[in-house]
């Protein structure tokens, strides 16, 4: 995935994403060649933590500090890994998009979350492959309990990460959220998921 | 429905009504909402779904129909077929599956199959249903009426309703307008729905679909951050005084009504007043690349969200690029899907800018939209003592008129959608109830 990086957002891009999320959906025992270097686990697993911690606190100028400057946020509508420059996601953010996502939020008009949800983000079965020196896919398994102004809810699937070191730092450069019933009815997901 | 049987039961709803007002109950009772999904959604045209949705024989996809559940099936035969998704045995649901590609239907419970036109194929130990027995007598059931315009399927459960183009009255030139622009290429609604819940009832859904007051408010957010980061783009057209603009609601009968964002959104260059959007630049330099600066921004402003709400009562929505059914489950839950459009034989760069396009408005303002219905919900449901709901903007100031298409306008901020929808709503109760009297059926 990081061997020719496609221009962001152009088709070749698109048929990557594609490929990457094929590639999770039959991934079956992590190859023995893949496995990260314990060093390089810890530290992505370090940050997905931050990650979670910054969401559950609020504080998302400082979550976005962990994305790249060419990252998505990808929340798809379908649960079959459908070709994102064919199917609609109901969110699918370059960086731009995401801080304006971010700004939405912090006008104090932003009414569907007037209160803010608020969350706890929970990650678990973290699975680790390398993607070249600097690069890194994490699959893991999500909960994120929510409170929408006294109502009580749960979202829940698997997230898959591409994390990438840049100047010795891991930052995220994809994250895509596979809500388990994405096809389905959802309520408000106007939070960060 | 004969004159002396409607003066029987003529003013049932009248308290429901007054000049610029409607009573809550029709929000928050759920006897009325019964009596909705009987004799509104069970006595007129209901949208079912996009003859594109299911575009090879034995293609099916599962829908409710005023929460009938039912099938919207292309026939082995290439036939488009709505059956009624209950086994005549003992009324089992029979398919349970959201969408899929089937030349027939099992019930799961004692395997009586049928053809996907809805014929009983045959059915288990038939010998004990005695020398009689014909399978033709078990067929699932069909609403009365199925018919198409330009590929979108409704559904009437009676007979007794006008042709679908009469029903559709001033819709059909508009619908027309929606599919055919720039070189006609045809519409695909087979790219991905977003399902969203809102806590409140159907009609709030349908009151905000003809609301040209809203946007600056409800969207403030949403407006702000565009108009900072990118000057006059999108919708902001929407904080000037909008009355006095050339956008228009205008009011197509029969409860249908159309609020024209054209004149504003695409005066110039509808793609060129759209914000960015993930990967803007990359697309349009490849599509000036193969087809020029100029052709390709004719591709592009045809891409761009249409500028287009058009209401079609009671439960299709044609808003952008987008086809939204309204899909009513409890006097206060209702299901929104926003079907995503692609256009066939387009570039698969225009393909990609709409997937992306069509993302940015529920994501950034049906957010805003769908928690203040739940407030209106909320408001309604929890203050029993105030009863009355305001619908009387541009009610006295003398500011509709008949345009030379025939048709009704008036300034885009205007209460004349709900008024209009409502005595839609008025007329198809008044002879649902009146039917039911005459049929002796009551509830
Ligand atoms: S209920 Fe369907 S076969 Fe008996
Ligand atoms: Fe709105």
């Amino acid at each position: 995935m990081n061997a020719h990086p496609a221009v962001p957002f152009s088709l070749d891009h698109y048929a990557a994403l594609h490929d990457l999320v094929r590639s999770w959906r039959n991934l079956g025992e992590i190859p023995e060649e893949r496995l990260p270097a314990p060093a390089d686990g810890a530290a992505c697993a370090r940050l997905l933590a931050a990650e979670a911690r910054l969401l559950d606190a609020g504080r998302l100028a400082d979550w976005l500090a962990l994305f790249t400057a060419d990252c998505a946020y990808w929340l798809p509508t379908d649960v079959t890994g459908e070709d994102p420059a064919k199917f609609v996601a109901w969110e699918f953010n370059d960086r731009r998009r995401l801080e304006e996502r971010v700004e939405r939020l912090a006008t104090g008009r932003a009414y569907s979350q007037a209160p803010p949800t608020r969350t706890v983000h929970l990650l678990s079965g973290l699975e680790m492959l390398t993607d070249g020196p600097d690069g890194m896919q994490v699959l893991a398994n999500f909960l994120i309990q929510t409170n929408f102004a006294g109502r009580v809810g749960q979202r829940a699937g698997w997230t898959g990460y591409l994390l990438r070191r840049q100047h010795g730092r891991w930052r995220i450069a994809l994250k895509r959220i596979n809500l388990f019933d994405a096809d389905l009815p959802q309520d408000n997901n106007s939070f960060t998921l | 429905m004969t004159v002396a049987m409607a003066r029987t039961t003529a003013g049932v709803y009248d308290r429901l009504f007054r000049p610029g007002q409607v009573h809550r109950d029709l929000y928050v009772d759920p006897q009325l909402f019964e009596l909705e999904m009987r004799d509104l959604f069970g006595r007129t045209w209901v949208y079912v779904g996009h003859e594109t949705e299911i575009p090879k024989p034995n293609d099916f996809v599962t829908r409710n129909l005023g929460r009938r559940p039912i099938i919207l099936c292309r026939t082995t035969a290439g036939e488009i077929a709505v059956l009624i998704n209950r086994c005549p045995h003992r009324g089992a649901v029979v398919c349970r599956s959201a969408r899929g590609n089937a030349g027939g239907f099992t019930c799961g419970y004692h395997a009586w199959s049928f053809a996907n036109d809805g014929r009983c194929a045959g059915l288990p130990l038939r010998h004990a249903y005695g020398e009689g027995f014909r399978l033709r007598d078990h067929d699932m059931a069909r609403p009365a009426r199925v018919a198409s315009y330009r590929g979108f399927v409704f559904a009437s459960m009676i007979a007794d309703v006008p042709p679908l183009d009469e029903h559709l009255a001033g819709a059909r030139r508009y619908i027309d307008q929606w599919l055919d622009r720039d070189d006609r290429k045809p519409v695909l609604v087979n790219n991905g729905v977003m399902r969203f819940r809102t806590h409140a009832n159907w009609k709030t859904v349908y009151d905000n679909a003809g609301d040209g007051y809203h946007p600056p408010f409800s969207h403030e957010s949403m407006l702000r951050v565009f108009a900072a980061r990118y000057g006059d783009v999108d919708m902001k057209y929407f904080t000037a005084d909008v009355d006095d603009s050339a956008m228009e609601a205008i009011d197509l009968g029969n409860g249908h009504t159309m609020l024209d964002q054209r004149p504003a959104m695409h005066a110039v260059s509808a793609w060129e007043r759209q914000h960015v959007m993930p990967g803007r630049e990359i697309l349009e330099q490849r599509l000036f690349e193969r087809f020029g600066a100029e052709r390709g921004r004719q591709m592009l402003d045809a891409s761009t969200g249409s500028g287009m709400n058009l209401n079609i009562f009671p439960n299709l929505l044609i808003i952008g690029n987008q086809v939204q059914r309204v899909d009513p489950l409890a006097v206060d839950e209702t299901v929104i899907d926003w079907f995503s459009t692609s256009l066939a034989g387009a570039p698969d760069e225009i393909n990609a800018a709409r997937m992306r396009l069509q993302e940015d408005f529920p994501s950034f303002g049906e957010v805003d939209d769908s928690a203040n219905f739940e407030a209106c919900q909320a408001g309604l449901a929890l203050v029993p003592e105030l009863e009355w709901v305001d619908i009387s903007r541009h009610l006295t100031t003398g500011r509709g008129r008949r345009g030379a298409d025939g048709l009704w306008h008036e300034p885009v901020t205007s209460d004349r959608h709900m008024r209009a929808y409502f005595e839609a709503w008025k007329a198809l109760m008044d002879a649902g109830s009146a039917a039911r009297l005459r049929e002796g059926g009551g509830r």
